[in-house]
């Protein structure tokens, strides 16, 4: 009938009529959404100025040596850009850097160029700041040193860790007094520069506790090329690293055919394993010397591989002899 | 055909290409969130976005609507607590291309309109729109000194003198790198 037409009709009519304003609602909510998650409080008073995200992608494209100078902005400058800090542009160090510290809670830093001449240096104590922040906008390459006194105890190396940083050394070396470096500060730091370590020293460390060292820690450095572990004070109070078979075959499988593992005290070596690492070593391809180089890699002849045992119960002339004689004589 | 709301009262109204519009991936996504509704007869409303930079908003989609999509990369979330190995992933280097240097508002006295158009591409998503913008920004801060930065970024200097000095001494440290 004319009268149910009509009503169905204006039921329509009035579908219609609301459909506009739940629509108007629904893009509200959606545009406020965005302004409430991601603008701050008085953005609209903030018109003239960029904000965070535009601010941070032009920060990004500054030269690494202008944006540790716009942290003198402002306090918002500041605060973006240590926000930022892991992936804003770095000033790269790839001399070394070394740290001592003849005091604890005092350490100095020292920023050296690739001929080992000073470019700055500062000594931090417990009030005056911390490492984490004077590396900030630093990426450092390179060599990292660890020399005189406590300069490896745990709280340097967990400053090291702070996620923000970005230190990527090649080589390691540890020559300090280690007696207040636990397992698992060395371990973290470890880890943490894994991706870029190629070789690790403990050369004239001292005070090295007897279970700081084992193959699970060096393990945690990843593929190394080069392992040193040579302590100061080689008498009979020599501690015994757990330092094994394991870690020596795993450097085998190191990229590079250079290579060196000069390791002190430690018995798990037996000349079995010498010999297997002598043969995997022979079996690699080794790079051209001066293909693309001076075929020398810090100081070492490419195609050089060296292997010197002080020390390690197992490994006396004789025994290397008979189980590695035949492998030396055919080469 | 979509039509834009400015923030202004009343509103200003711009009519724009679906195509155009949808480099916003901010309208993109709403609009593919309400797939069924009539869009075309439904303005939507930019509450943060006024007529003059919406003008400038809608003449840059329009000129860059048949332009290929840009590479998408997750954006990298950046803070203290982050250990991703970010610094390794270099971003391509931006370059403005010469349209959009005579687009973009460079004179001085338009600067304001810059940031604005700037703030109005991160809030509707429009990526290389706000690529060239900061890569003019930072072009045009590169290499100057502090206080001129924060001339043209409209910023207060809000250090106390002792924060500025530690702060100073902090940076002076790797001056020399």
């Amino acid at each position: 009938s004319m009268a149910t037409f009509e009503a169905e009709v204006g039921r329509r009519q009035a579908e219609n009529d609301q459909l506009p304003r739940a629509l108007a609602n629904i893009d509200e909510q959606i545009v406020c959404d965005q302004l409430t998650d991601e603008l701050p409080d008085n953005f609209l008073e903030q018109f003239n100025q960029l904000l965070d995200r535009p601010l941070e992608q032009v920060l990004h494209l500054l030269p690494a040596h202008q944006v540790a100078q716009m942290r003198l902005v402002s306090r918002r400058f500041n605060h973006l850009i240590r926000k930022c800090s892991k992936t804003m542009p770095k000033k790269e160090h790839n001399g070394s850097i070394s740290f001592k510290s003849y005091d604890i809670g005092e350490v100095s830093a020292e920023l050296l160029d690739d001929r080992g001449r000073g470019i700055t240096k500062t000594t931090l104590t417990g009030n005056k700041g911390a490492l984490s922040e004077l590396l900030r906008f630093i990426r450092i390459g390179g060599k990292m040193y660890f020399s005189h006194g406590l300069s490896a105890v745990d709280e340097v190396l967990d400053q090291l860790c702070k996620a923000w940083l970005t230190i990527r050394p090649e080589v390691v070396i540890f020559s300090g007094d280690l007696s207040q470096t636990s397992r698992k500060s060395l371990k973290a730091f470890l880890v943490n520069v894994e991706p870029s370590i190629r070789r690790l020293h403990f050369q004239e460390a001292y005070n090295i506790p007897h279970n700081l060292l084992s193959d699970d820690l060096i393990g945690a450095a990843g593929w190394l090329d080069g392992l040193i572990v040579l302590p100061m004070g080689r008498g009979s109070n020599l501690p015994n690293f757990n330092i094994t078979d394991k870690s020596l075959l795993t450097m085998a499988d190191a990229d590079l055919g250079s290579s060196y593992f000069c390791v002190m005290g430690c018995s798990g070596i037996t000349p079995g394993c010498i010999r297997a690492f002598i043969q995997k070593w022979m079996k690699k391809e080794k790079p051209k010397a001066g293909a693309n180089s001076t075929g020398y890699r810090y100081g070492d002849k490419w195609d050089r591989c060296t292997l010197a045992f002080y020390k390690c119960a197992n490994v006396t002339p004789a025994a290397v002899e008979e189980s590695c004689g035949d492998l030396f004589k055919k080469k | 055909m979509i039509q834009l709301c400015s923030n202004d009262d009343p509103p200003v109204s711009f009519t724009v290409p679906r195509k155009a519009v949808e480099l916003s991936k901010t309208i993109k996504t709403m609009l593919e969130d309400l797939e069924g509704f009539d869009m075309e007869q439904t303005p939507i409303p930019l509450p943060n976005v006024d007529a003059p930079t919406l003008e400038l908003i809608v003449k840059w989609v329009e000129q860059h609507q048949d332009d290929p999509p840009p590479v998408e990369k997750p954006r990298v979330e950046d803070d203290d607590s982050d250990d991703s190995d970010a610094d390794d992933d270099q971003e391509p280097e931006v370059v403005i291309p010469e349209w959009d240097k005579k687009f973009l508002p460079t004179d001085d006295e338009q600067k304001n309109q810059l940031f604005k158009l700037l703030n109005a591409a991160n809030y509707l998503e429009i990526k290389p729109l706000l690529d060239i913008g900061c890569k003019y920004v930072a072009d045009k801060i590169s290499g100057q000194t502090v206080e001129w930065v924060r001339d043209y970024l409209n910023m207060e200097n809000d250090y106390t003198p002792e924060e500025e000095a530690k702060l100073k001494e902090e940076i002076a440290w790797a001056e020399g790198l």
